[in-house]
Order: C-alpha cells, then structure tokens, then sequence
C-alpha cells in the first residue's frame, strides 16, 4: 500500500513541478493573527457554512488539480484512490481570513484539514492512517459513497 | 547537531507525554527552507498515554504540548502517535509525502 502512495505522490509533485510557479517570498507564516472577523470569509459562520456544504470537504493549499504543499497533495491522492473525486476544496492560500479562521474553527493548527460529514475528521497524517486501516472505506460508505477499491478489491477476487 | 527548536519540542514532549520513545526530526531543508531553518518537523511519539484515544485525540495532545511552537515558528508538524504495544507490533513510520514548494507560493502578506 505505501508503494502505491509513493507512486501517487510522485504523480502529484511531477504535476506541479511542470507549472511556471512564481517564486514568492516565504514571508506568510502560520501564526495565530487576527480572528476571523463576524461575517468575513474567516468567521465561525461562514466556516460553518462551507464544511455543511458537502459531505467531502477539504482546506488545502494549491487546489485538487494543483496541489502546492506535499501534505495537502497527499489528501487529494488519497481521496483520488478511493474514487473520491466530487469533493469541495478550499485552496486557503487564496484567502488568509479563511486560512486563520479554519484553524480557530477546528482548534487545529496546520493545514490541509479534511471534513467528512461537517465533522472533523484530521489532517494528512489522520487520512492517512485511516485509509491504511480500512476506516476510511467505512465512514465514506456511512456517506453514502463507495470506495472505488472495493471494486478494486472484488476484481482481484475474480481472477 | 540538533537546533533549539527541535530541543524545545522534545523537551515539552517528554514532559507532556512521558514517551517510551520520542523521535524528532527537522524536515524543514526537504521542504526548500534552509539548513537550520527548524520549520517543518516530524515527530513519532510512543506513549502510554495514547491508549484508549482516537488518532484525533491523540494528535490533539501533540498539539496541545507544542501549542506555542505552533502559534509560532513552527510551520508543520507531521505526527505518528502510537501506544507501546502498537510501535511495538509496528516500529516504522509512514512514508513522507515529498515537499511541493508550498511555502513558495504563498502571496505577499498585504
């Protein structure tokens, strides 16, 4: 299983590497800042609002397509062998209020975070275990979605 | 050579969660920063103290034990946390995710 990711996360990287990335300073850093403001992008309620808004929802840097941190490329690998592809994904580099406002929403430090449900669930290490133990097939099944390696699972069988 | 922070995180670890064993290490040049640049870190903490906590609980107690780091230099934290008898059954840690440059992209504070 972990060849697998290694693989996958090769394909994740090579994918950004062939994009012209501007370079930027590093100077953004994660520290506790401001909160989010009462209506801003950042608030209690507008988070509220985005982690209900589908049952796979998921905070990261860079987007599905373009991952740009290796632990939110992870997330999106690992949804991406379950099948998972119709997720909503909130790039928090594009919007700092949302950013601060995440992490004051889930009492969580580090992005990407993953919410399954309006619940949440952990971040790429927490994914990561649950898709290697079997948890994931079974909270994605509680959603309602099938984890396409079943499937996977029942053509080996046939052979 | 290990360089304060990474000190600092093993200190508070040790003291928080009594590991059997504590592992703590500067990933921070695999993610473009430079030598000694103590951002990115990864640690595996083997504790008793996980026992009967969902992986969620448990990294939260990480958290919780780094919460000034956290607010602070420290950008990433990448966590295994297992019980005595899981390491025990289990001594590796997953593969890392390979660095993407992410901090590169980042816009320019306004």
């Amino acid at each position: 299983m972990n060849g697998v990711l290694r693989a996958a996360w090769r394909v994740g990287a090579a994918s950004a590497r062939g994009r012209a990335g501007r370079a930027l300073s590093q100077a953004a850093s994660e520290s506790g800042g401001a909160e989010g403001g009462g209506g801003g992008s950042g608030s209690r309620e507008a988070v509220e609002r985005l982690v209900r808004a589908h049952p796979v929802v998921v905070f990261m840097k860079g987007s599905p397509e373009q991952p740009l941190c290796g632990f939110s490329n992870a997330v999106v690998q690992i949804l991406r062998l379950h099948g998972v592809e119709d997720y909503r994904a909130h790039d928090v580099l594009q919007d700092p209020d949302l950013r601060q406002g995440i992490k004051n929403y889930s009492n969580w430090p580090t992005i990407p975070q993953v919410y399954l449900n309006g619940e949440f669930v952990g971040g790429c290490d927490i994914l990561l275990q649950m898709h290697q133990n079997g948890d994931l097939v079974e909270e994605l099944k509680k959603l309602g979605i099938r984890s396409a390696l079943l499937d996977a699972e029942k053509d080996q069988d046939k052979k | 050579a290990e360089g304060p922070l990474a000190r600092t995180i093993r200190t508070k670890l040790t003291a928080a969660l009594q590991p059997s064993h504590l592992q703590v290490l500067d990933d921070s040049p695999r993610h473009g920063g430079p030598p000694g640049a103590e951002s990115h870190f990864s640690v595996v903490v083997v504790s008793g103290r996980f026992a009967g906590l969902s992986p969620l609980q448990r990294h939260r107690l990480v958290h919780a034990a780094l919460s000034a780091e956290l607010a602070g230099p420290l950008h990433a934290l990448a966590i295994v946390a297992r019980t005595p008898q899981q390491w025990e059954s289990d001594p590796r840690a997953p593969p890392r995710p390979p660095c993407m440059g992410g901090s590169k992209h980042e816009r320019d504070a306004a």
